[in-house]
């Protein structure tokens, strides 16, 4: 029986076996494509240069991709993506950098990606709690993210066929890191706990609060949620497990409660080794991971189907580090067919590049990675 | 001996204070220098090394001990400049061109400034002009290079042969290593060592300068 593409998702979400392998390509802020990727793939595939594609992340430099290419690909979801604070728009310091509504400035050298580079808290030697309690937080009910989002939802939901995955703003992990500096709160969890902790909770509480309320807008047409927060490195786990369990877990429970809540299912990505958190993660409550980067430590897609297939879907899982930027298409398919062969047994797989593609990546082995899967998907 | 224990396990708990405190209690006891540099900084970071590279310890130890071990070079550093000590090495580092993440490339300087390498840290974002000119002003034995992407892992190819051009590669040895880079890709460009974490850098540096 032929399922629409809404209907496939979501038998793959509920362990059940979809009528073909799902796809999905710009649906999340870690699926889709560089800016120059897409206009490498346009020119590829003949299709106009115009117009200009819509910005996915600004930060990231990713768009989201022409229609014509997600058809082309039969891409299966679609993404829903809030709207920016009126109240503190992003504040441009030069045509290669600007300040976010969390005082964070972002810069990015010439042509390349921005990073986080600066913010509020990142000169101070021992930051405290009444450093928190002074900070102009962003102000989760600014009516500029959520302006138009129930009508977008609605339009996605009832003109289109495609599930509709709501992004959300990354997890205090990384939050924390943009605001602190990457390693000064890595080091304020072992020698400033009480600063690095209550940094975390006012970070959940906003993103509790936006969630709630983007819920509540659109919650009606969303299919499932998604959002991130790294905590794995090519080698292993960025910090012991126990500092895991002990710090971050309740607070991602939080977070996956809050969704819970509204009955909707979570995409949940990390990038790297995350082999050793993953019964952690199923149980704070996520129903998907992404990217599934294969070519990390412990990352092998076979014993993850075996030790956690019951309860977790896989979301992603085609090598970026090697075989799609320096393979023939001819390993592109090889990739393609392991996967699907490791992944999809039963359902509780979609399929998709481990990381947003790449400008190096050639537009061809990303056509060869979706004719494969159409082929050997079925 | 029992205070150089002290400060070398002050610097595997990451106690900086305590570091501080301790190598200053030495110096004012008549230690020298370089024997807290040895046998209590770099003891201390030694460890952190082995333990990092068999995942017993993670990022966050490590950055805390490298801190600690700082807070004691500070205090150390002017008394070396006056014994005139040298370095075992110098190394000049970065990310390449293009690339942001820097986490990896600071945690290979910290290890190897604390196995008693002077380590010029160029930050990311480093075009090769710049290793270049740093290896000069340096007169660096090595440089290291960091990236993290596919899309600017080739650009130490172009760092590499740009030091050709300079009339450098024969004097530098060149090091490369990050999530993407393999022992392949570096023989591939014409890299002379490859380290897939710090504490595997830090004997390859030695190694490529014939130190132990
Ligand atoms: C943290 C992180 C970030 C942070 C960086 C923060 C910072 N200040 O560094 C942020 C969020 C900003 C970021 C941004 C991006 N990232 Co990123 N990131 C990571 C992540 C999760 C961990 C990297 C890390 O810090 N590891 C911890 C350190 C300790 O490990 P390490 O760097 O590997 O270093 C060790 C060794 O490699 C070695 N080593 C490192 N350097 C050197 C140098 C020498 C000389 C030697 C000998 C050894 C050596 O020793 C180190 C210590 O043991 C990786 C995942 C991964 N698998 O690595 C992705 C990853 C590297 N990122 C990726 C991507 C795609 C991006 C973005 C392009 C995302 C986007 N916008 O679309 C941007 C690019 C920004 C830019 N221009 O550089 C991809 C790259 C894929 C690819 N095709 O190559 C990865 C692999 C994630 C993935 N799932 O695919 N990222």
């Amino acid at each position: 029986m032929m399922m629409t593409h809404r209907e496939r998702i979501l038998a793959v979400l509920n362990h059940k076996e979809p009528d073909r392998l799902p796809l999905d390509l710009g649906s999340a802020i870690a699926t889709t494509m560089t800016a120059k990727a897409h206009e490498r793939m346009r020119a590829y595939l003949g299709l106009p240069s115009e117009p200009p594609p819509a910005t996915f992340s600004r930060r990231s430099s990713t768009v989201i991709p022409d229609e014509a290419i997600l058809r082309r690909f039969d891409v299966d979801a679609r993404p829903l993506i809030l709207g920016n604070p009126d109240g503190r728009p992003d504040r441009e310091v030069s045509p290669d950098a600007f300040v976010d509504e969390w005082g964070v400035t972002w810069a990015r050298p010439e042509g390349g990606h921005f990073i986080s580079t600066d913010g509020p808290f990142y000169h101070q030697d021992e930051p405290t709690r009444e450093d928190l309690e002074k900070f102009p937080w962003p102000d989760p009910a600014d009516p500029g993210r959520y302006r138009g989002l129930r009508e977008r939802a609605k339009e996605l939901h009832e003109k289109t066929d495609y599930a509709v995955m709501l992004n959300l703003g990354v997890g205090p992990v990384h939050q924390c890191q943009f605001v602190r500096g990457y390693g000064e709160w890595l080091e304020d969890l072992l020698i400033n706990r009480a600063f690095a902790e209550g940094l975390m909770d006012r970070v959940v509480e906003i993103w509790v609060e936006i969630t709630d309320r983007a819920l509540e807008e659109a919650g009606d047409s969303v299919d499932l949620v998604m959002y991130g927060d790294d905590v794995g490195t090519q080698k292993g786990l960025l910090l012991r497990p126990e500092l895991y369990r002990q710090v971050i877990k309740p607070r991602h429970k939080r977070m996956a409660d809050c969704v819970k809540r509204h009955g909707k299912p979570i995409l949940y990505h990390s990038c790297g080794s995350v082999y050793a958190l993953v019964p952690d993660l199923i149980e704070v409550g996520i129903d998907a991971l992404n990217p599934i980067q294969v070519t990390a430590a412990e990352m092998d897609t076979r014993r993850l189907k075996r030790e956690f297939g019951r309860d977790l879907i896989f979301w992603g899982g085609i090598n970026t580090q090697r075989v799609l930027p320096l393979g023939t298409p001819e390993e592109v398919r090889e990739e393609v067919m392991r996967r699907i062969e490791d992944l999809a047994e039963g359902g509780g797989y979609v399929l998709c590049a481990v990381h947003n593609i790449q400008p190096e990546v050639p537009p061809e082995n990303v056509v060869t990675m979706y004719e494969a899967a159409q082929e050997y998907g079925r | 001996m029992v205070d150089l224990k002290m400060l070398a396990e002050a610097v595997i708990r990451g106690d900086a204070k305590e570091c501080a405190r301790l190598t200053q209690e030495g110096l004012d006891n008549g230690l020298s220098p370089q024997v807290l540099l040895n046998d209590g900084l770099m003891a201390g970071m030694a460890v952190i090394g082995e333990r990092f590279k068999c995942n017993d310890i993670y990022v966050p130890e490590v950055l805390i001990a490298a801190r600690a071990m700082k807070a004691g070079m500070v205090i150390l550093r002017p008394k070396l400049a006056e014994t005139g000590a040298k370095p075992v090495g110098k190394v000049v580092a970065g990310t390449v061109k293009g690339d942001l993440h820097d986490i990896g490339k600071n945690i290979v300087c910290m290890m190897l400034e604390g196995a008693g390498f002077q380590v010029t840290d160029l930050g990311n974002d480093v075009a090769p002009e710049r290793f270049i000119q740093a290896i000069k002003e340096q007169e660096a034995q090595i440089v290291g290079m960091s990236a993290l992407l596919t899309t600017t892992m080739l650009n130490m190819k172009g760092t590499i042969e740009a030091l050709k051009a300079a009339g450098l590669r024969e004097k530098v040895r060149v090091m490369v290593g990050g999530a993407p880079v393999t022992q392949r890709f570096a023989e591939e460009i014409g890299a002379d060592g490859y380290a897939e974490n710090a504490a595997v850098a830090v004997e390859k540096a030695k190694e490529l300068l014939a130190v132990h």
